[in-house]
């Protein structure tokens, strides 16, 4: 066959261009550059879209090239697309060269048929599992490339019985073989490029609308196939913590889904030492090169085959706010990250929730606990419970703390709500009215504590903590965390007051001004509305100030500085505006050069 | 329905609710609600508080049980209660998706969302744009036996558009008409409309 036009195989040391094989199978050729083990993978090139999209139908030869593609996986993995005795899946997913909302998701399990079930289900030893995963691809096949919802496909039924739900419910068939579903796949990839979000976050960020899309097909691997299986998540740093040591959670003979269901406990990483020493050596070795490549703490999905490790994929791991302070002063000593790169980790908002008050040591141990439920919403509310939303709102108008109790709350608690320290239920879990909109309100909420837990304790003064659920008697102390305490926050206060083009003073500290207090004014709680008035003053201070947009007003109003506390909030969003603007004006005078 | 039934309909859904709101929803002009509105309230059906009115008790007790009738074509209607069954599941993705909005996963614990990670909200209102893209035939059916329905479906994609562009207390905040507060305004107006209790 001659040079393929339309297809790549994401293999060897060189990296093709992202233009041209999209976000996600760079990514994986990235990793396959590195050394390191991932699952082969070939990519319809954005070229074979583009071809597509100009023609309005799929461009010569391409047909051909998948299937020497699906040639090439089988002869890599030893595995046989659509047949036994070893069957290959593959997943099949959209990549645009820029990625760009709209796009098809991934399709997973494509080869699976009655004939693959029964291999499947013979060598795992798991007959049961297979037949699941072929109810699954039913279920994202509808959901997917069909876009039809209200479709169940129950475990009782077989592909037939599914197949007819499916023509039912979407009016659409399903087709017969593994490989024209590929191929059904690859072309509903192609259609999303120009479903309404694509074609409107194009035209939003100036992205030509002939770029194209790509579709990466890769073979799948599978962690329940023996004893020496698995899959886990690896994080090559703590992520609640911060601490310099790889953390992840290992559930071996299982996939992907079981460990993210909830249904089955994994265990640490470290027991894959015992059970599959290679992989895990292998593993730590991976995490090393990764975080090295990348500058960041990476968080990996990882999958072990009879014994084999493969990489699924790697990002930029999300972390807790403590964590966030500690790995970016950390990764500065280290000489990973510059001070800047460092300031840019950690926003304002993190720092916020990590100053933000709770119990002092001690008083939760010494108090009564009244009741307990889900935590929904971090923060202290004290007050004196109010079971009626009218009430509260009345009472907390008089100047007083009220905590609202209810059973459940809807939309006409709002009110209530907004006027409370805390709102605690008694039904209702983290997806319950009150749970959300908490939230939403940035309100300290506790919900589900049983019936008669909450509004049984009307008039009563109690302290509830969104952040372990639990609602105390009495007023018990708070306290906020001292940000000149921990050396990790005093370090990142200096660079944020290094890189801050404004002054930021706590009250004591603050010289004498024409000062603006945003919380006493009108509209002060409103970005928007901050130029207007910040106006010809040469201080300010107010809750508003500690964001990026709030700290940027302040900046443009030309103040002479800022008052709060804690500063580092604010000094870390005065730092952002700042390296904007420099920024921006390193463009300015490249451009002009 | 008439005018004015319908202006009451468009309060009780709003519970706490200004012309202007009961006017967005029920696509009646604003002019027109806060007349029926002010009529009601002379009549003691509505309780004014402030800017703001509120349907009083009884006013409420009769509204519910004026629905048998006012609604008894789209309860009878096959076809209208398999769109509801369809809208259900819809549902019950969006509630899941509203609580992944506001909560993130940091290595097995669930913290709130502090939105510092741009691409885990743009990927949550991707997945909200897949859900409206799923929702949008369901809404069709429904608005083929309640015209009137089609203000939510414009509205939702107005609150969806705005989110895509970067605003994105558009997705669940209370005090505006974002995705979240419209679906739950349509669901409590379609509860109505077929006589249904709500689940949490």
């Amino acid at each position: 066959m001659a040079d393929p036009r339309w297809t790549l195989r994401l293999d060897g040391p060189d990296l093709p261009d992202k233009a041209l094989i999209g976000g996600k199978a760079w990514s994986i050729a990235r990793m396959r550059a590195l050394g390191l083990p991932v699952p082969p993978a070939f990519v319809v090139t954005t070229r074979a879209c583009v071809e597509f999209l100009g023609k309005g139908d799929w461009p010569d030869g391409l047909a051909e090239e998948i299937d020497a593609g699906m040639a090439w996986l089988e002869e890599e993995t030893g595995r046989r697309f659509g047949h036994g005795p070893q069957p290959l899946l593959v997943s099949v997913r959209s990549g645009a060269p820029i990625s760009m909302p709209g796009m098809m998701d991934t399709i997973l399990n494509m080869g699976i048929c009655a004939e693959t079930e029964a291999a499947l289900g013979a060598e795992m030893g798991d007959p049961a599992f297979a037949h699941d995963v072929h109810r699954r691809f039913y279920d994202l096949y509808a959901d997917i490339v069909l876009k039809c919802v209200g479709a169940e496909f129950p475990a009782e039924g077989d592909a037939d019985s599914w197949a007819a739900t499916l023509r039912e419910t979407s009016g659409r068939a399903i087709p017969e073989t593994p490989r024209d579903r590929l191929f059904a796949s690859i072309d509903a990839v192609f259609h999303s490029w120009n479903g309404r979000r694509a074609k409107r976050y194009r035209k939003h960020h100036g992205i030509p609308d002939d770029l194209g899309t790509a579709v990466a097909v890769q073979a799948m691997v599978f962690g329940n196939m023996d004893a020496a299986s698995g899959t886990g998540v690896l994080f090559s740093r703590n992520p609640i913590t911060g601490e310099r040591k790889p953390y992840g959670e290992y559930l071996a003979r299982a996939q992907g889904e079981d460990v993210v269901s909830g249904k089955f406990t994994p265990q640490p990483v470290e027991t894959m030492r015992e059970t599959v020493p290679a992989a895990f050596d292998a593993l730590m070795r991976a995490s090393a090169v990764l975080e090295e490549a990348n500058g960041d703490v990476q968080d990996i999905e990882f999958t072990v085959q009879k014994g084999e490790l493969f990489l699924l994929q790697s990002r930029a791991a999300k972390r807790a706010p403590a964590a966030a302070v500690r790995i970016a002063t950390e990764m500065v000593r280290e000489g990973v990250i510059t001070p800047e790169v460092a300031l840019r980790r950690v926003t304002p908002d993190q720092v916020r929730l990590l100053l933000a008050p709770r119990l002092k040591p001690g008083e939760a141990e010494r108090a009564d606990m009244l009741c307990q439920g889900e935590a929904a919403s971090p923060g202290i509310g004290i007050g004196t419970v109010v079971t009626d939303s009218d009430e509260a709102e009345r009472r907390a108008a008089l100047g007083e703390d009220v905590i609202l109790a209810r059973v459940t709350t809807s939309p006409e608690d709002l009110h209530g709500m907004l006027a409370a320290r805390a709102v605690i239920t008694e039904k209702g879990g983290s997806t319950s009215h009150a749970a959300v909109v908490s939230r939403a309100l940035g309100v300290a909420c506790v919900v589900g504590c049983g019936l008669g837990s909450v509004t049984g304790q009307a008039g009563r003064t109690v302290t509830a903590d969104g952040a372990t659920g639990r609602v105390y008697d009495g007023a018990l102390a708070a306290e906020a965390p001292d940000e000149d305490a921990e050396a990790d926050l005093a370090q990142l206060k200096d660079w944020a007051a290094a890189a801050c083009p404004i002054g930021v003073f706590t009250p004591e500290a603050a010289p004498e001004a024409r000062i603006v207090d945003l919380n006493a004014v009108e509209g002060g709680e409103d970005p928007a509305k901050l130029p207007a008035l910040l106006a010809g003053a040469e201080a300010a201070t107010g809750g508003a100030l500690a964001s990026e947009e709030g700290m940027g007003a302040a900046i443009a109003a030309k103040l002479r500085f800022v008052i709060g506390r804690p500063v580092l909030p604010l000094l870390l969003a005065g730092a952002r505006v700042g390296q904007a603007h420099e920024d921006r004006e390193t463009v300015a005078v490249a451009a002009q050069g | 329905m008439n005018e004015q039934t319908l202006a009451l309909h468009g309060l009780a859904i709003k519970k706490h609710g200004d012309p202007a709101g009961v006017a967005q929803i029920t696509g009646l002009p604003e002019e027109v609600v806060k007349r029926h509105l002010d009529a009601a309230a002379e009549a003691g059906r509505v309780n004014r508080a402030g800017e703001k009115y509120i349907l009083a008790p009884t006013a409420a007790i009769s509204l519910q049980s004026g629905y048998s009738r006012d609604f008894a074509e789209q309860r009878a209607n096959a076809e209208m209660n398999r769109a509801y069954t369809d809208f259900e599941a819809v549902n019950d993705q969006i509630k899941q998706l509203i609580t992944d909005w506001q909560t993130m996963e940091v290595g097995g614990e669930r913290l709130p969302n502090d939105h510092s990670d741009k691409d885990h909200d743009a990927a949550i209102i991707d997945r909200l744009g897949d859900l409206h893209e799923k929702a949008e035939p369901v809404l069709d059916r429904l608005i083929a036996h309640v015209p009137r329905l089609k203000v939510y479906k414009d509205m939702l994609l107005q609150a969806l558009e705005r989110a895509e562009d970067g605003a994105i207390e558009w997705v669940s905040d209370a005090r505006i008409m974002s995705y979240h507060t419209v679906w739950f305004e349509l669901h409590e107006d379609l509860l109505r409309i077929l006589g249904k209790e709500r689940v949490e």
